[in-house]
């Protein structure tokens, strides 16, 4: 790796100063406390699929192992639990594994925010405003990507079953049943041997679903994904599908957001799972945050929150098909 | 060969659906459960068609051996362009429409590597740069000074580009072939 300086890049890094500015300003004048967060931590919120930046701290003889933090998560929520109301972070956050391409680095910069007494499609409410907010301060009512036009008018909304329905042609019945969506997916031209639902799903989402998302003049909203994606959201009362929701534009994924799971013991259930998923997969072996769980057992009232990734959403209002082109300096 | 999709990259043969395809763009992707992925676009180098395909990052994708030799560019026609290996004399063709955008960037009698698998063409090797004087373009009016503010200009291959303001016709200028895009002129 190098470090490379891109001083062409100015005028789309002063695009993205100013999303920045215009978020900053729309979540401070809606109520959210700005949140300055470590990026090291001693212990983490397991997580089966995504690989750390594990250090050390060092002092005479003493040694104590930190991560670089991969979400904020696991600060934020135990704020809202001490009562810190509605919050948001806006900075870095790591992903090991994640080698740089258009879309990731793994280096990142993060928006989460989380608003109490509010589930997933309140937060939805509250982005597309806030979308709203950055375009009136750009000075832009319609965005121009990459000679498609995204109205901010309303979102496009599709739930992941109608989604696979209209664009893999693979039923409601066959996407809740692993056997019937495994058979399906082999007769599409899928390998399946020796893989999961899991592992498939994603497959054809990625290359069946997502290339559509955002596409029709509109952000897209796709939302109540298989339990088998909730990770940290609540279930829906029909038990097959968990509240949360990804948005796109122009093709691109831009955030997730859950309706917060609450349940402690569901989430030490899912955590010791997910540690096991760890293990197996021989990822770095970090500290389980027992903290998280005691801090649910106080009692985390009803909330929603969002992660987005904000270079993306910069992407779109600089126009640019690249992480780097937002950059002046970059790691490659 | 066989080789992990995780490990595909651009530039890589592959065997996709018995035909060979060249690979465009290889982004790791790991969709927050399940496998990670490996998002491509291939090209298909009988059509030139391209298409996006989603890998699982750990499955087994045929890659094919295939030699560059550089040979000389010599000229193209509507269909097709033409090269010669100088050290055999042998003539090869490759469509344009494998070659895609890349051709209006290259003059003729220049070196270029083009891909060889059992003796037959397959592809070009696109430059990184080329060097192309500009033969049309308009004079910056004065007094603009909007930083980054670009104009037309006609390339001695026959494209159009955009460039700097301050870019003169008989002047030398770098483009990167893949991208279409200016990257800085030739002093003198």
């Amino acid at each position: 790796m190098d470090i490379h300086i891109n001083k062409n890049n100015i005028g789309y890094y002063s695009t993205y100063l100013t999303v920045e500015k215009a978020i900053q300003q729309y979540l401070q004048q809606n109520g959210y406390l700005k949140i300055d967060l470590p990026v090291l931590s001693p212990t983490l919120v397991p997580e089966s699929y995504l690989e750390v930046f594990e250090t050390e701290f060092k002092y005479l003889n003493n040694r104590e192992k930190l991560y670089l933090t991969p979400s904020p998560e696991l600060f934020l929520k135990r704020l809202l639990v001490s009562g810190i109301g509605n919050c948001y972070y806006l900075g870095k956050a790591f992903r090991n594994s994640d080698p740089n391409a258009t879309l990731h680095s793994f280096e990142f910069t993060m928006l989460e925010f989380y608003k109490l007494k509010a589930d997933y499609m309140d937060i939805a409410e509250e982005v597309l405003n806030m979308l709203r907010h950055i375009a009136a301060i750009i000075k832009k009512s319609k965005i121009t990507y990459q000679n498609q036009t995204i109205s901010l008018d309303k979102w496009e909304k599709i739930s992941v079953a109608q989604a696979f329905d209209k664009y893999a042609d693979i039923s409601e019945a066959e996407l809740f049943d692993k056997e019937l969506f495994l058979k399906k997916a082999k007769i599409k031209g899928f390998r399946t041997s020796g893989y999961t639902y899991e592992d498939i799903f994603s497959q054809i989402y990625t290359q069946e679903i997502e290339v559509n998302l955002g596409m029709n003049g509109y952000p897209t909203l796709i939302y109540d994904y298989p339990k088998e994606f909730a990770a940290l959201a609540k279930l829906n009362p029909d038990g097959k599908t968990s509240q949360r929701f990804e948005f796109y534009m122009a093709g691109v994924e831009i955030g997730d957001c859950y309706s917060e799971l609450t349940d402690w013991q569901e989430q030490e259930k899912r955590f010791s799972e997910e540690a096991g998923k760890r293990t197996k997969s021989g990822k770095i072996e970090h500290p389980i945050d027992k903290g998280f769980i005691k801090a649910l057992q106080y009692g985390l009232d009803d909330c929603a929150g969002i992660a987005i990734g904000f270079e993306r959403l910069s992407m779109i209002f600089a126009n640019v098909t690249s992480i780097d082109r937002l950059k002046l300096i970059t790691i490659r | 060969m066989k080789v992990n999709a995780g490990n595909l990259k651009k530039g890589d043969f592959v065997l996709y659906q018995s035909q060979i395809w060249q690979v465009q763009k290889a982004d790791f992707y790991s969709p927050g459960k399940g496998s990670a992925l490996m998002k491509t676009r291939i090209k298909n180098l009988l059509t030139g068609k391209n298409i996006e395909f989603t890998y699982k990052s750990n499955e087994t994708v045929e890659t094919i051996e295939v030699s560059s030799v550089e040979m000389q560019y010599l000229y193209k026609d509507s269909e097709s362009l033409y090269f010669m290996d100088e050290r055999t004399y042998n003539q090869y063709t490759v469509p344009i429409t494998v070659v895609g955008d890349v051709s209006q960037f290259i003059k003729e009698g220049e070196k270029m590597f083009v891909y060889l698998h059992d003796e037959k063409p397959l592809s070009i090797r696109p430059p990184m740069s080329v060097r192309l004087k500009i033969i049309e373009a308009e004079d910056a009016a004065k007094g603009d000074t909007v930083s980054g503010a670009k104009k037309p200009a006609k390339l001695e291959t026959g494209v159009t580009i955009m460039v700097p303001l301050f870019v003169k016709v008989g002047e030398t200028v770098i483009v990167n072939p893949e991208t279409g895009e200016y990257v800085e002129r030739v002093k003198v």
